[in-house]
């Protein structure tokens, strides 16, 4: 027997088109139930459970108009949008530690899609929310926000892990309320800029770009968030 | 009871004692509070410490932020960490572990909560003591005041323990996070509340509703700037503000022992079997909490608002806060005084170089002012030029020129704060005060101000309504309305008068003089026309 040989699996013999749909189908519901399980252990469920409450949130602030009149207009829905992206930035936290590394290949599509799913998710929780409220700059300073600050949880949970990342979230949560204070205009303070604004998008896209890219391929960390 | 059993007794309370504090210190020493030490830290610089950077040095204004933004943030950090560390059990699944051991459940928590509010407490007063430095070395008058610390570290206290019974009856991941914004999220609830009864923007002060949102806290720089200068702030609303968080602490404190109670026993934490008592005054503790809390609702809800001295609840009022505060005005100069509240001091030079220009150019005239002097607050009743030989200025004046005491010394000692406060002063000995309702200074007062001011350096003030729009100043465009004056006389274009003001400003010193004495009175009456000035 050659390299060769042992490195390209032998050809199966021919086989018939039913079991190739039959191998298709048993690929497909492991590969369902590998992302389920994925999902399970990221308490996904609980993150959409507190996503939807996110949405409900924000829809009671712009209904009652709990905030209203100045920056607070705008600082309240903010805090919402925040609220939505610690969530996704928790999800990251996996109860498995290293040994989940070394079991496959599928884990970076996997924290991937998660991250991609929850963050399209909670940005249309929170639009369903405001449906037929006045929400401050749209729907395109809600999904600045929560992309941006969801790109911080992200970056975050690298250095503090995933169950403490939503600290530097709201550390930035409060930066941005003293620059929208300030009327700083500053494009790496995107809640405080106007929708179109091209420097804020190119800045939240970036540091969500960033923060998705290092979770996919290293995962959050899972050694200081075990403290304490 | 023999000595020997009471020797037994008092050996048992001191071991007792020793193992409390030495689990505490070890409960401080692990704590992961720390770890959010320094994001606190960058919260405090940016949100409190420069805003209080920003504010004039007196000590109540500097005072506002730390139970404003900063107590906001704090507590929000202080709840999503207490949370997070409630949970430790549950997260490390040693619920059963710790079930075995001799120490009670309520005892093992209040340790790891305590610790938790050292930790953010201490951190809140390492920010108030920066805050209160740095204003002692700028403040000329006054002390620190207390009752907004007290305010702030039992915020952040109940911050903490609302955090930790979240975190120890609903134990999970998104517990943290979620506590931590909802606390965000209550906060701004509670200072739109508050901002609803700030005397700053509400018109009708007499028919104020709804003061129980006084418990809230307020964001922004305070109402008033001469606040707790003339008289000292009562501190009925902090201490209805202490005895409402002070009440949900209790509550929090009692739940927290209660739960065990509450538990299947012998799953988790110890049953309440043999601690009877325990129970009996962890309820009592919560009964205490809810009625504090309440009858704090209840109080801030009676609060008057006074012009003088502010908020204050007369179920707790002291007639003897309402009294002024005696002071001595500092004052500079020899033929003309410039003087100034104490607390204001170090705006005394700037003001002095502004206005000793200014009451040069017109002294000897009739009426002009020897003396310009900082009166109280908020009112716009200056006496009439020529029936006074003092020019009041007021602490929340906002004039002409933009310029106002909530600049800082240093900002106030740049030429645009000087301008303005020159602008203000010729244009009252000109025209009188300016006031809203007015009908506006006539064009040959503004011609004669815009010459005065443009012999000191000063610019046209743009508070003149033909001077508003940009590019008018120079008078090379006459497109601006001709509108404008007091109505009895006809209007003019900024070109005219600018070109009047140029006629006049060209005349000797000499000259100008003698017209103004000489006219001075019929200009201030509105009979003199700008055809008259040249």
């Amino acid at each position: 027997m050659t390299a060769a040989e042992v490195k390209t699996p032998p050809v199966p013999p021919a086989s018939s088109a039913a079991s190739a749909s039959a191998s298709a189908a048993r690929r497909l519901a492991a590969g369902a139930r590998l992302a389920w399980l994925h999902l399970r252990s990221r308490r996904v469920p609980s993150a959409l459970l507190a996503l939807a409450l996110c949405g409900g949130a924000l829809r009671a602030v712009l209904h009652w108009h709990l905030v209203s009149g100045g920056a607070l207009e705008q600082q309240g829905p903010m805090v919402i949008e925040a609220g939505a992206a610690v969530v996704i930035a928790v999800t990251t936290h996996s109860p498995f530690g290293e040994a989940e590394r070394a079991g496959g290949r599928w884990l970076p599509y996997l924290r991937l899609g998660a991250a991609l799913a929850l963050t399209g998710i909670a940005i249309g929780a929170l639009q369903l929310g405001v449906t037929g409220a006045s929400l401050p700059g749209g729907i395109l300073v809600l999904a600045r926000n929560v992309i941006g600050i969801t790109g911080i949880g992200l970056l975050a949970s690298l250095v503090t892990g995933g169950l403490l990342a939503w600290i530097p979230p709201l550390g930035y949560l409060g930066f941005a309320e003293y620059a929208l204070n300030e009327a700083w205009r500053n494009p790496w303070t995107w809640p405080v800029r106007p929708p179109a604004d091209r420097g804020a998008w190119i800045c939240a896209a970036g540091v969500f770009a960033v923060g998705l890219a290092a979770v996919t391929f290293r995962g959050a960390r899972t050694s200081l968030a075990d403290n304490g | 009871m023999t000595a020997v059993a009471l020797t037994h007794r008092t050996a048992r309370f001191r071991t007792a004692r020793f193992r409390t504090v030495r689990a505490l210190r070890l409960e401080i020493k692990h704590s992961t509070a720390v770890w959010v030490l320094p994001i606190l830290a960058a919260l405090f610089y940016v949100n409190a410490y420069r805003t209080a950077a920003g504010f004039p040095p007196t000590w109540t204004v500097r005072a506002s932020v730390i139970t404003g933004s900063n107590l906001v943030f704090f507590s929000v950090i202080a709840a999503g960490i207490a949370a997070w560390v409630a949970t430790r059990e549950d997260r490390r699944k040693t619920g059963d572990l710790l079930a075995t051991t001799a120490r009670a459940a309520w005892a093992r928590q209040a340790t790891v909560l305590a610790a938790t509010a050292f930790w953010m407490v201490l951190a809140y007063l390492a920010g108030v003591a920066v805050l209160y430095i740095q204003t002692a070395r700028q403040a000329t008058w006054g002390g620190p005041p207390l009752w907004p610390v007290a305010v702030g570290v039992v915020g952040v206290a109940a911050s903490c323990a609302v955090g930790f019974t979240c975190g120890t009856l609903l134990p999970g991941r998104f517990t943290a996070p979620i506590v931590a914004v909802a606390v965000f999220a209550a906060w701004f609830v509670g200072a739109q509340a508050a901002n609803s009864v700030n005397p700053y923007q509400v018109s009708n002060l007499s028919s104020l509703k709804g003061t129980s949102a006084l418990l809230g806290p307020v964001l922004g720089r305070p109402a008033f700037i001469d606040v707790g200068v003339y008289y000292h702030v009562p501190p009925d609303v902090s201490i209805v503000q202490v005895m409402f968080m002070g009440g949900v602490l209790l509550v929090m404190a009692g739940l927290l022992v209660l739960l065990p109670a509450a538990r299947v026993p012998g799953v988790r934490g110890l049953s309440f079997a043999g601690r009877r008592w325990l129970t009996v005054v962890a309820a009592a503790g919560v009964a205490c909490g809810v009625a504090a809390s309440a009858t704090a609702f209840w109080m801030a809800g009676t609060a008057r608002y006074s012009l003088a001295t502010g908020w204050d609840i007369p179920a707790l009022h002291d007639a003897a806060d309402d009294q002024p505060v005696p002071y001595t005005l500092d004052c500079t100069g020899s033929a003309f005084k410039v003087c100034i509240h104490p607390a204001f001091a170090p705006y005394l030079g700037a003001m002095s170089a502004a206005l000793q220009p200014a009451a040069a150019e017109i002294a000897g005239l009739p009426g002009a002012p020897v003396r310009a002097d900082m009166t109280m607050g908020y009112t716009s009743s200056a006496a009439v030029a020529g029936t006074t030989s003092v020019y009041d200025f007021f602490t929340e004046q906002e004039g002409y020129g933009g310029e106002s005491f909530w600049a800082t010394p240093a900002l106030a000692r740049t030429a645009d704060w000087e301008q303005g406060w020159q602008q203000d002063f010729i244009i009252w000995f000109v025209s009188g005060p300016a006031e809203q309702d007015s009908p506006g200074p006539t064009p040959a007062q503004e011609a004669v101000a815009i010459a005065l001011l443009a012999k000191i350096g000063a610019p046209v003030p743009q508070g003149y309504p033909q001077f508003s729009q940009p590019g008018t100043q120079s008078g090379a465009s006459s497109a601006s309305s001709a509108s404008g004056g007091s109505g009895t006389q006809p209007g003019a274009s900024a070109g005219q008068i600018t070109a009047a003001a140029s006629g006049f400003e060209s005349l000797s010193s000499a000259a100008r003089h003698a017209w103004l004495a000489a006219n001075l009175a019929a200009l201030r009456s509105g009979t003199i026309t700008l055809a008259q000035l040249s």
